[in-house]
């Protein structure tokens, strides 16, 4: 599946959300979207699902228009998964099971393919099925997150969009989180398209990132690409690099050195960084 | 001075969530308290202010005691407390109206208010929104004007309970310099929180676990001695290039240059 | 969906209104609208009319607010004119099987529709005119002698001004549950209308629970913010009557009494 937006616009009452904004999105890849709060990253992921009915330019998959209505309005695409910032908002089923199946209900499947899809869709996302018949209100924080999740993934989508999926959540329980979806997206050769504020982990997971700021797409690049070769940029837009990307570019400053590195990851960073500064002497 | 002597909690009888606690906080200190979602940090927090009463012992902050009624509105205005939410806060209507609350609570002359008023905007740097409705401000924003609307009521400490966690990072970097800027004025902070990076500006760190202290000092010490897997948390990113470092070369690399690289990363 | 300005929220034109003690205000209305409803003759219908809309007029406010603000109470309106007509006893003046349509019904439905239109247009100036919070500081200053009667006024103030303040940030989450169930697939308006009332579950439930939520929050934050029992509070804005509250409150007096006069004398 090929995601194409050409020349799209958003226009509110009071303000462009997103101003001519061209973007081809390619399957098997985790891409996040970053910017500053305002920048048109929510925006952008909303028009992709087709939850924003009037929009200027053209959308299509696959080569082909997205569907309109008799009014021109864009109509939502069941089959891309969106996950809302603190999804767990909108449970409201008596047992998480209920919660599970609403949308598959819905498309009216029947209760042997929910509770098989169920089945497989639990450990993906770390629950267990003793969970079943509890209410969603009745699990703590990150295994209501996780319940919201997965009755995303139960309709089995191929594309994942995902708004600040780990807001609000400790540590422990994001590292787990983000683990879980990677997972999940390197099987089968998903897309996860993943809005985000978290610099680290848009370098230790993505594959490609989409920058964006006051209604423009800025860059749509490698992940390493970004990070490495134009960091200068970012900061001028106000945000941060990844923790690691400030470590290398503090040591290459301080040992006067070009280090090269693999990727913008934790693991190959660090594995540079650290024989500079054991010869250095700390 | 603020002690907890042999303190007992439980939302539900038979599931006790604090358990015989104890500890002093003197003034001026910036305490961190650091510990697992359910760990009871939020539930110490909140007894701390009297917003909950112990079941069993004491919670005294100098001659008052949060069990006795009489004493509640002396502590609601020496203690001050930010919330995690920043929306749920934020009682009235504008922002002037409330920095103000507060005071007309303790019952402040209309006349000092206006000045109170000023400085406590000044101080969070929002003195030109006095007539902005919180769906105008951001989540950081309305942070700094829960902030501001206690600084109004001149506490003597300050309980931030895990105010940043719902806050973008320029939210969150606005609300700690705040934080710190508070304290080099003689504030005492008390800072509840599970991100460990801001751990490293306090002086002292509680670990909570279970209901009981399992850590109780400096925290370069804290991460020397301490396995924090053990209780869920992760390493700030320095610390963790330490570990790295130590564990792949043996190497005992300086603590104090690790921290200071972590410092100047952020 | 967009609702920057709800029905009857404060706009802002600085008219002589705007700066008339809430009080004022307040007593003024109830006296017009009890007037109102004492009315019986045309003459003293347009009189009346006039006189609302010379407020409207001197308001300032564009005329819009106040259209889609009865338009919004359209079917409210239709449904008590219908009723009147229908169910009003006296000289048929036309019939349909067991439908008859009285000149006393006509006579009663339109008198009683203009009189509700009078009294919202009336309700709004008071919400349009007044910020939420001086209107609350106003009835609290109006009702505080029944404090000594053990009325907990300034918690019913406090609890005014938290109603309204909250007003646009549940509105805001209605909108995001809404569309997060749009998103799983989920349109309430293309359900069939039978089915439509149970359809409100999967957004009224979880907008309840967040509420509720949010509602055991505030209640420690007006613990920590020292609000106590609310009794003892000094306040910042002090209400005080100006030349123009008394000049105001005269010339309602005078009109009131007019209306009723000529109402009497059965013009």
């Amino acid at each position: 599946m090929v995601y194409q937006l050409n020349n799209v616009s958003v226009n509110y009452t009071d303000r462009v959300a997103l101003h001519n904004v061209s973007c081809t999105i390619e399957e098997g890849k985790w891409i996040s979207i970053i910017g500053r709060t305002g920048a048109g990253k929510s925006t952008f992921v909303k028009v992709l699902k087709g939850l924003i009915p009037s929009i200027d330019g053209d959308y299509s998959i696959d080569q082909q228009l997205v569907q309109r209505d008799s009014k021109s309005q864009l109509k939502v695409i069941p089959d891309i998964g969106y996950v809302f910032q603190y999804p767990e908002h909108q449970c409201f089923e008596t047992s998480v099971y209920k919660e599970l199946a609403f949308a598959s209900k819905m498309m009216g499947h029947s209760s042997q393919q929910i509770t098989h899809a169920i089945e497989l869709i639990l450990p993906q996302v770390g629950l267990s099925e003793e969970i079943l018949p509890l209410a969603p209100f009745q699990l703590s924080g990150g295994y209501k997150r996780r319940l919201a999740i997965a009755s995303e993934l139960m309709m089995n989508p191929r594309l994942l969009i995902l708004d600040e999926p780990t807001a609000g959540l400790d540590p422990v329980s994001r590292l787990s989180l983000m683990r879980l979806l990677k997972e999940w997206q390197q099987q089968d050769n998903r897309t996860i398209l993943n809005v985000s504020h978290q610099m680290n982990d848009v370098a230790e997971y993505s594959d490609e990132v989409i920058a964006f700021h006051e209604g423009h797409l800025m860059e749509h690049c490698d992940t390493s690409t970004l990070f490495l070769e134009q960091g200068q940029w970012l900061a001028k837009l106000g945000m941060s690099l990844p923790e690691p990307v400030q470590l290398l570019k503090l040591v290459e400053e301080l040992s006067g050195q070009n280090i090269e590195v693999a990727s913008c990851r934790e693991r190959d960073i660090f594995e540079k960084v650290w024989p500079i500064l054991h010869t250095r002497g700390c | 001075m603020l002690t907890f002597d042999h303190v007992h909690f439980y939302y539900k009888k038979g599931q006790p969530v604090i358990d015989n606690l104890s500890f002093t906080i003197g003034t001026g200190e910036f305490v961190a308290i650091v510990g697992t979602n359910g760990c009871g940090k939020s539930t110490i927090a909140k007894l701390m202010d009297g917003l909950l009463i112990p079941k069993k012992g004491s919670v005294t902050f100098n001659h008052l005691d949060t069990s006795r009624p009489s004493d509640l509105d002396m502590i609601h205005e020496h203690i001050g407390f930010v919330f995690q939410n920043p929306e749920d806060q934020f009682i009235t209507t504008t922002v002037m109206d409330e920095v103000v609350f507060g005071m007309e609570n303790i019952r402040v002359l209309r006349e000092e208010i206006q000045s109170r008023l000023d400085h406590a905007l000044r101080s969070v740097q929002m003195e030109d929104y006095l007539d902005s409705m919180p769906h105008q401000l951001s989540g950081g924003q309305k942070q700094r004007i829960a902030i501001a609307a206690i600084v109004a009521m001149r506490p003597q400490i300050i309980i931030f309970d895990e105010a940043t966690s719902m806050l973008d990072p320029l939210g969150r970097e606005h609300v700690l310099s705040i934080m710190n800027e508070l304290h080099r004025l003689g504030m005492t902070i008390i800072h509840i929180t599970h991100h460990m990076e801001e751990v490293l500006s306090a002086e002292r760190i509680l670990l909570i676990h279970e209901g009981r202290i399992e850590f109780d000092g400096n925290p370069l010490t804290f991460f020397e001695t301490v396995d924090v897997k053990d209780y869920q948390l992760e390493l700030p990113f320095a610390v963790r290039l330490y570990q790295m470092l130590y564990q792949s070369t043996s190497l005992m690399a300086d603590w104090k240059e690790m921290i200071r690289i972590q410092w100047s990363i952020n | 969906m967009s609702r920057n300005v709800l029905m009857g929220q404060y706009w802002e034109t600085n008219s002589l209104f705007h700066r008339l003690d809430p009080r004022t205000k307040i007593i003024s209305i109830i006296f017009i609208m009890l007037c109102f409803l004492m009315l019986d003759t045309i003459i003293s219908y347009i009189v009346a009319t006039v006189f609302i809309l010379a407020i409207l007029l001197l308001s300032k406010i564009p005329f819009h607010i106040f259209r889609s603000g009865l338009k919004s109470m359209l079917f409210i309106l239709m449904f008590t004119f219908l009723y009147h007509v229908v169910f009003t006893k006296g000289n048929v003046i036309w019939s349909w099987s067991f439908i008859e349509i009285t000149m006393e019904g006509l006579h009663n439905g339109i008198r009683i529709v203009w009189r509700i239109i009078l009294l919202i247009l009336l309700a709004s100036m008071l919400t349009l005119t007044t910020k939420p919070l001086t209107l609350a500081h106003g009835l609290e200053k109006l009702l505080s002698p029944l404090s000594k009667l053990n009325v907990p006024v300034e918690q019913f103030s406090l609890m005014i001004v938290i109603a309204i303040r909250f007003i646009p940030t549940i509105l805001q989450e209605l909108d995001r549950i809404l569309l997060a169930q749009r998103a799983r697939g989920y349109d309430i308006t293309s359900l069939p209308l039978p089915k439509r009332i149970f359809a409100y579950i999967p957004i009224l439930i979880p907008l309840l629970f967040t509420i509720i939520q949010r509602a055991e929050q505030l209640t420690y934050a007006i613990d920590a913010r020292a609000y106590g029992n609310g009794k003892g509070r000094t306040t910042f804005k002090q209400l005080k009557f100006k030349q123009m509250d008394y000049q105001l409150g005269g010339i309602v007096i005078i009109i009131t009494l007019s209306l009723i006069l000529l109402n009497i004398g059965g013009v």
